[in-house]
């Protein structure tokens, strides 16, 4: 069988359009998935055209809180494509049989996020159709001084390497030969180095900017990281979760226990830097705790926000004290619950609780609250759907080439 | 592959657990299934859809000439890039406002780097900069826009956390004293760092501005300027044919696109030709005092050398061009 | 392979380290280039004062440049106080202060506006602890006078309260107290300023009180934010 296609098929576009014939085969179910995602996408689509055509103002940004939800989204995002890098180094730095195996699901959810934090920036400009001033030698691109130039050039260079990774090892795979780890070991290795500086990158975005108080704090590098090794980890969990439900494929259990190790110890040292953070905003007053009163307490009249963190916070305990309690280790309910509440906690941490709050009060002092408008919440959405069918389509195809290769079990080992 | 897998309605684990079971067909030796006629038809149905879905960005290309659309960064224009583009705006102002204005693109003086001073005892809070700031700079009358904002501070604190820009009662209040912000022209602008494309940066005469045609949008600078002093085109400006400034800047007070970032210029196209900015001629307490901090007799030099001055937010580094003083 | 755990630790600290180094090498090199005006200033010359409200006038420093005028507005004149007598074609006739004031002894000793009369009843006068004749000059109703008894006229007003306000008068000469129109670039046009009663209403000096005229609504600011 394998003969017969690599001889039929040899390039790689054709390699491409086969996986995409593939990946679009599926039951009654599949179809309804990938049409309500389609169709979330759309709606979404759709928001952001009209946001184009007649002004930013149809988002409920201001001048005083010029960020909302895309940025916040796309930096939980950035957190995503992180995470998955905590399955690549068991898999390669310690030699991990079983997460070797499933590494490339870590892969292609890193693929997904990072297209998902490309949108997001995308939906946030006020003049997309000038894009190409930011595409190096034809626009004009302030490197190395802007922050924010250095996380257009890490995120798409990850995106790079990931495609590159997962593109390679499924073409040798549907090809049949063994992949030369001299064509992609390199790159996983030159991967683990980039899934780190992608979020270091992210968080210097905010914590360079001396205006803003909130952000301008040391341990918010290290606060992203950790906290990007939580919902990354506990992300692919849940994925992994619904492939076992849906496609019956079953990983071996060492994979997830060992991604829930990695929650564990991240989560906690997450929550420490929160209080450490916490403790010298309010232990020290003062107008550096201004967004923090305003976020935990609200102030002057103002509570926009409270409801948000403390939903987060309350999620996060949870989620952490459910990852704690032993069966988490074993398949069940208990693992998944703690995953969703500590995927929900970050998201709002690292969004509402971070982005927004940074702007509230204003350099000015002002207090303008925000609260996202529908248009957002639409766009939103609809970066949300796109991201999972890709991520649908991404592994479809990943399941289509190892059960061609080797019928019967499924996923198996992509190198050696 | 069997038909009846399109529309099968079987539990999904069973049908995976079949279809790893059987080896897969490649595309090219399948015969053209119902499948691949349903995919095509769903194919073409979904990038209708796109296209339906997207449809409201057809105005977008009605709006803008490919010349536009290609428009190089500003530092990148030869003069008769300029000329052309000049032209261009100067007509499209005349069709959307009905406005026939005059762009020019003044140069900074050799030699002079503007610094600006408010006298806070002097300032009362009566708004008049703010309103002539909005007249003389082609602001969006929607919202009332202006580049300055005066915040009124409880006597006793310089922290603007017990001050309010909303205030609306007769002014001076003998408790208060009053505080215009507009942008600082920093030597060390955080907004011209953050910039991922060079939209903003700092001319020889210490006047940061923006090349409203290369900006795209994305709101860094804003978040970046610790002063609050950066404004954004939320929406298309709205100015009445009969209000429109026509001596214009392109660099300054021309009117701004929607989707791009704006911010304080000390009217550099009134101040490089050796007038007085807008703000200035409309202060009635004569707070406002401007001028060239490289000329030694100026001004600006006599209250920097002879008042006590600060700057706001020294502590971050940004080195303002603009100060702030006391005499009483 | 085998080698790679060991140097874990190192390999996160690269990732970590490198943006940093980077950005701090940066920042240093964007520091290096700035010019620091603060010291630029100290190190300027003295201001040459009174010159630069010196009108049509070459200065030393700039030889060859013509300087243009810094035009100060003058008062018109002395004073007329509008009678309830008309003339000829309907306006009413006025009067010169010296008019009545020529017949009537002056009172050297008042500083209230209660014992003034005829015109001068409600006045509002709240100047320190000056009397009328410390400006007026009794000697002749038409002009004022200085401290040493000096005669001056109503259009030199500034003269006069120079003499007390000498630290304003001083900031009205370098442009940091009056408010000017006009350019700033002597060189390239003349200025124009108030005198100190377009402002100040001598017998009541204080600014007046004012309404804020104008207030940017930023979106949102009436419906769901508000500030403080
Ligand atoms: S005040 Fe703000 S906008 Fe102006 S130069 Fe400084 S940082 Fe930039
Ligand atoms: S909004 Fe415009 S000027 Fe500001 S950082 Fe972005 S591109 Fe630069």
């Amino acid at each position: 069988m394998a003969n017969s296609r690599t001889d039929a098929v040899r390039s790689y576009p054709g390699f491409l359009w086969w996986g995409l014939g593939q990946a679009t085969n599926g039951g009654l179910s599949f179809y309804v998935w990938m049409f309500v995602l389609t169709a979330i996408s759309l709606v979404g689509a759709n928001a952001w055209a009209h946001q184009v055509a007649e002004g930013m103002i149809l988002t409920n940004m201001t001048d005083h809180v010029s960020w909302g939800l895309y940025i916040a989204n796309f930096t939980f995002c950035v957190g995503l494509a992180a995470g998955g890098v905590m399955m690549v180094i068991p898999a390669y730095l310690y030699d991990d049989e079983d997460m070797h195996k499933v590494v490339i699901i870590g892969e292609a959810v890193a693929i997904a996020a990072i297209v998902m934090c490309t949108l997001s920036v995308m939906v946030d400009l006020g003049r997309p159709d000038r894009f190409w001033h930011l595409i190096p030698v034809i626009g004009r691109v302030n490197w190395p001084v802007s922050m924010l130039t250095w996380d257009v050039i890490v995120l798409n260079g990850y995106l790079l390497i990931n495609l590159h990774i997962v593109g390679y090892l499924l073409y040798m795979r549907y090809l049949g030969r063994k992949p030369n780890p001299r064509w992609y070991v390199p790159f996983v290795f030159l991967s683990i180095l980039w899934a780190i500086s992608i979020h270091t990158v992210t968080a210097f975005l905010y914590c360079g900017l001396g205006g803003r108080p909130f952000w301008n704090t040391a341990l918010l590098a290290p606060r992203f990281l950790a906290s990007a090794f939580v919902s990354g980890p506990a992300f692919i969990i849940l994925v992994m979760r619904i492939l076992r439900i849906t496609t019956g494929y079953s990983a071996p259990p060492g994979p997830a226990r060992t991604l829930i190790q990695i929650i564990r110890v991240s989560m906690t040292i997450n929550l420490i830097m929160l209080a450490s953070e916490l403790f010298t905003l309010f232990y020290t007053g003062g107008a550096h705790s201004a967004s923090a009163k305003y976020l935990f307490f609200g102030s002057h009249g103002h509570f926009g926000l409270v409801p948000w963190i403390w939903t987060a916070i309350v999620c996060n305990l949870v989620g952490t004290a459910l990852f704690f309690m032993p069966n988490a280790l074993e398949r069940g309910s208990i693992r998944i619950v703690a995953c969703v509440l500590c995927i929900v906690g970050i998201w709002i941490e690292k969004g509402m609780g971070l982005i927004i709050p940074g702007f509230i009060p204003s350099t000015l002092h002002e207090i303008v609250e925000y609260t996202p408008s529908l248009v957002e919440w639409k766009v939103t959405a609809g970066i949300w759907a796109f991201g999972f069918l890709l991520l649908t389509v991404l592994l479809k195809l990943i399941a289509t080439v190892f059960a061609s290769e080797k019928s019967g079990t499924a996923l198996e080992r992509v190198s050696e | 592959m069997t038909p009846h897998k399109t529309t099968n309605g079987q539990d999904p684990n069973e049908s995976a657990n079949r279809r790893s079971a059987e080896p897969l067909l490649p595309i090219l030796e399948a015969p053209s299934t119902r499948r691949t006629v349903l995919k095509t038809v769903g194919a073409a149905l979904g990038l209708a859809a796109f296209g339906e879905a997207l449809s409201p960005l057809m105005v977008v290309p009605e709006n803008m000439s490919i010349d536009e659309f290609l428009q190089q960064h500003y530092k990148e224009l030869s003069d008769d890039d300029k000329q052309r583009i000049f032209s261009r705006l100067e007509a499209e102002t005349k069709e959307r406002f009905g406005a026939e204005v005059k762009i020019v693109d003044p140069k900074p003086i050799p030699g002079v780097r503007f610094g600006y001073a408010i006298n806070v005892s002097k300032c009362n809070g009566n708004g008049k900069c703010m309103e002539a700031c909005n007249r003389e700079n082609n602001h969006h009358r929607g919202v009332d826009q202006s580049y300055i904002r005066v915040l009124e501070m409880s006597k006793g604190s310089m922290d603007m956390e017990h001050g309010s820009t909303t205030f609306d009662h007769t002014v001076p209040q003998d408790d208060k004293f009053y505080m215009p912000v507009q942008c600082q022209q920093c030597d060390n602008p955080p907004c011209v760092s953050a910039c991922p494309i060079e939209a903003t940066w700092k001319e020889d005469d210490g006047i940061v501005v923006v090349d409203y045609n290369w900006c795209i949008g994305c709101r860094y600078c804003e978040a970046a300027c610790p002063y609050h002093a950066r404004r954004f085109n939320w929406e298309p400006p709205e100015i009445p044919a009969g209000e429109v400034n026509p001596n214009q800047g392109y660099l300054s007070n021309r009117i701004r696109p929607q989707g791009a970032m704006e911010k304080c210029h000390f009217c550099l196209h009134r101040t490089r030709e050796g007038r007085a900015p807008a703000c200035q001629e409309a202060c009635p307490t004569g707070a406002r005092v401007f001028g060239d901090l490289n000329d030694p007799d100026s001004d600006i030099n006599y209250v920097l050398k002879n008042k006590r001055v600060f700057v706001l937010k020294e502590e971050l580094g940004t080195k303002p061009s603009f100060f702030y003083y006391f005499d009483s | 392979m085998l080698g790679w755990p060991r140097r874990l630790p190192a390999l996160l600290l690269i990732g970590l380290l490198l943006p940093c180094a980077i950005v701090v090498i940066f920042t240093a090199a964007m520091n290096l280039q700035e010019t620091d005006h603060y010291a630029a200033i100290v190190q300027s010359g003295n201001p040459s004062g009174v010159d630069s409200i010196s009108s049509g006038q070459q200065l030393s420093g700039q030889s060859s440049t013509l300087r243009h005028t810094v035009e100060i507005r003058r008062p018109t004149g002395p004073p007329r106080v509008i009678t309830t007598l008309k003339d000829a074609s309907g306006e009413f006739v006025t009067v010169a202060c010296s008019t009545c004031h020529t017949t009537r002894p002056p009172n050297h000793q008042n500083k209230s506006v209660r014992e003034l009369d005829e015109f001068h009843s409600g006045m509002a006068f709240s100047h320190g602890t000056v009397s009328c004749l410390s400006c007026h000059n009794s000697e002749d109703y038409d002009s004022l006078k200085l401290a040493d008894g000096a005669p001056v006229e109503f259009t030199s007003v500034m003269t006069l309260c120079g003499q007390c306000h000498g630290p304003q008068l001083k900031d009205y000469q370098h442009g940091a107290h009056g408010g000017m129109n006009g350019y700033w670039d002597l060189t390239r046009g003349p200025q124009q300023k108030n005198n100190c009663v377009d402002c100040h209403d001598p017998h009541s000096p204080q600014f007046p009180h004012m309404k804020p005229v104008f207030k940017p609504r930023d979106r949102f600011l009436e419906q769901s934010g508000t500030e403080h």
